[in-house]
């Protein structure tokens, strides 16, 4: 456990380092969020504004109430999406040979990836998330069934994403190309996990593959219990299955280690690039 | 001691849609070999010897296909985590440190991966960019380091878990000429200190200057072992003996001749005559005395020995083995 958290450390140093680079990062750490979310406001508005739809989506009668159900989402995705980054910034330690470097120490693999994902999303989402919640506070649009629900939604934010983070890193072992992250998990994912739109506005199907990326509960639990005053009770199976889902990606990722440094010891994948 | 036994790596072929993949690599094949504490070991070997897989085996980074390799006892495959406390693998290059961190939080960094006691790792970091003469720049982010500062940093990495075995893969490699001689130092007194290396490099005269005991692979396979001296007297390869006379003397190339060795006349860029001579033994003190009593006058007389260059350049292609010991 205390060599696990040294690997933790040294890793939040490394992230530190590479995310603050320079100084304009903290301008687009919180710009880029907001400007997504400004674009997203503006586009779901027309949609709102078409004959029926605050019946379908009563939301849509309350901007202040649909803005924050969308920054949510921009929140929760903001946290996801700095793990695909993570991921792909993992792969590029190959190239510059830091990889090999760290797989030839004893640390742990496992925690090698949680601490990378961990440190990427703490540096990454913190300012927006700040905000996030400052606004939420001003405008008087958080709603919270008690003060402890604050927490839940942390966790049920944070957990799933470091699982999601290391998972990712993990597929790496076997790919030395990590675009496909991007491809796969950017836009589709805003879409697929009900960011810009209430997931029953989504067919069966999307809904479906939707379950599978823990982004789509996770901001179930988030608007529920930061916008409707859900408690522990109400948001119980979405809870649950987070932890499961959580565990079963973090069991993945053990295999995948496993058997990802196994094929690189077989093959000499590690020093490819 | 590492110990490798019949050491075999083979890489399978690369998979290809609809169609079928193609032999695989075999990098070292049957590979034998001790690697003692306390001493500086070398592997030798042209491009594609299979030096660097092997020190990657020895590394843990890659698996055996066959044999066996133990350190201190301990299998690589079975105690691979183990092992890595033991062992660490500095690579010629810039590569294996981070840009945007700083040469000392590079050394944390790897430091706390290796679990280096908090108590030591301070002390030890200061010592090993003393040691690489990056102490003025161990503030410095890397990234504005030069090549050879990037390369003295990846050796102090290579360090920070004071390995008992140290495998070094052309350590020296686009270092300028003084740090690289006192990289030399470096890795005389760890062995010294016990210990243990292994060291590939393409600079032979590093290789005759710390090695006691070299062995020299070619596709993988070992073609000889043995000390630089044995090795290079093994292979019988000749001296070469360059005479320049003042001026020609007719009685001197029958007496040259007389002394039964191979040899060219030529002139040099003086118009004066010259004598290269090639034979097994060092000739020098023969051919100067024949020429004198010829009549000749030497202005100028070199011996080239053989060096180990030319021991494994003549080895490489040569099959069969070759016992120097």
């Amino acid at each position: 456990m205390r060599a696990a958290l040294r690997v933790f450390a040294a890793e939040g140093l490394k992230q530190h380092r590479r995310i603050f680079g320079s100084k304009l990062v903290v301008f687009s750490m919180l710009l880029w969020p907001v400007l997504t979310l400004a674009t997203t406001y503006y586009t779901v508005l027309p949609v709102t504004e078409a004959p029926g739809a605050a019946e379908r989506w009563p939301l849509v009668a309350q901007p202040g109430r649909l803005l924050a159900f969308l920054a949510a989402g921009a929140l929760a995705y903001t946290f996801f999406f700095s793990l695909v980054q993570s991921a792909w910034h993992f792969s590029w330690e190959r190239i510059s040979g830091t990889l090999e470097a760290m797989f030839l120490t004893p640390a742990s693999r496992m925690a090698l990836v949680l601490a990378n994902g961990s440190s990427a999303l703490v540096q990454n989402a913190w300012l927006f998330g700040c905000f996030g919640l400052a606004a939420a506070v001003a405008t008087g649009t958080l709603h919270l069934a008690h003060p402890g629900m604050l927490a839940v939604a942390a966790l049920a934010l944070l957990v799933p994403a470091v699982a999601w983070g290391a998972f990712l890193n993990s597929l790496l072992m076997f790919s030395r190309d990590s675009a496909f992250l991007y491809t796969l998990l950017d836009d589709p994912l805003w879409f697929i996990a009900g960011v810009r739109l209430p997931l029953f506005a989504l067919p069966v199907w999307i809904k479906a593959i939707g379950l599978v990326f823990p982004l789509t509960t996770s901001l179930v639990v988030l608007r529920g219990a930061l916008l409707d005053g859900k408690d522990v009770g109400d948001l119980a199976g979405h809870l649950t299955f987070l932890a499961v889902l959580s565990a079963v990606l973090l069991g993945a990722t053990a295999l995948l280690l496993r058997v990802g440094e196994r094929h690189a010891q077989r093959t000499g994948s590690l020093q490819l690039f | 001691m590492i110990v490798t036994h019949e050491l075999r790596k083979s890489f399978p072929a690369q998979r290809k849609l609809f169609r079928p993949a193609g032999p695989a690599t075999d990098a070292v094949d049957g590979l034998s070999l001790s690697i003692p504490p306390g001493a500086v070991t070398g592997l030798l070997g042209l491009n594609g010897a299979g030096k660097t897989t092997t020190i990657k085996v020895l590394a843990t980074l890659l698996r055996p296909t066959s044999g066996s390799v133990t350190v201190d006892g301990l299998d690589v495959v079975d105690h691979a985590r183990e092992i890595r406390r033991r062992i660490n693998l500095i690579a010629g290059g810039e590569r294996m440190v981070y840009a945007r961190l700083t040469g000392r939080e590079n050394l944390w960094y790897f430091g706390q991966l290796y679990d280096v006691p908090r108590a030591v790792l301070g002390t030890r970091i200061d010592e090993l960019l003393e040691l690489v003469g990056l102490t003025d720049a161990a503030g410095t982010l890397v990234e504005r380091y030069s090549r050879g500062m990037r390369q003295r940093l990846s050796i102090a990495r290579g360090l920070i878990n004071a390995p008992a075995y140290l495998l070094l893969d052309e350590p020296t490699l686009g270092l300028d000429a003084p740090i690289a001689r006192d990289l030399r130092a470096v890795v005389a007194n760890l062995a010294r200190d016990g210990v243990g290396v292994l060291l590939t490099s393409h600079y032979l005269a590093e290789v005759e200057q710390l090695c006691g005991h070299v062995y020299v692979v070619d596709h993988g396979r070992l073609v000889a072992e043995g000390s630089p001296t044995a090795l290079t007297a093994g292979t019988r390869l000749p001296h070469t003996v360059e005479l320049t006379l003042a001026e020609h003397a007719p009685a001197v190339s029958a007496a040259v001749a007389a002394l039964g060795a191979e040899f060219e006349v030529g002139v040099d860029t003086e118009e004066r005559p010259t004598f290269l001579l090639r034979s097994p033994e060092d000739l020098a003190g023969e051919l100067a005395t024949a020429v004198v009593r010829a009549g000749g006058a030497i202005v100028r007389l070199e011996v080239n020995p053989p060096t180990l260059e030319d021991a494994i350049l003549a080895m490489a292609g040569t099959p069969t083995s070759v016992a120097a010991r």
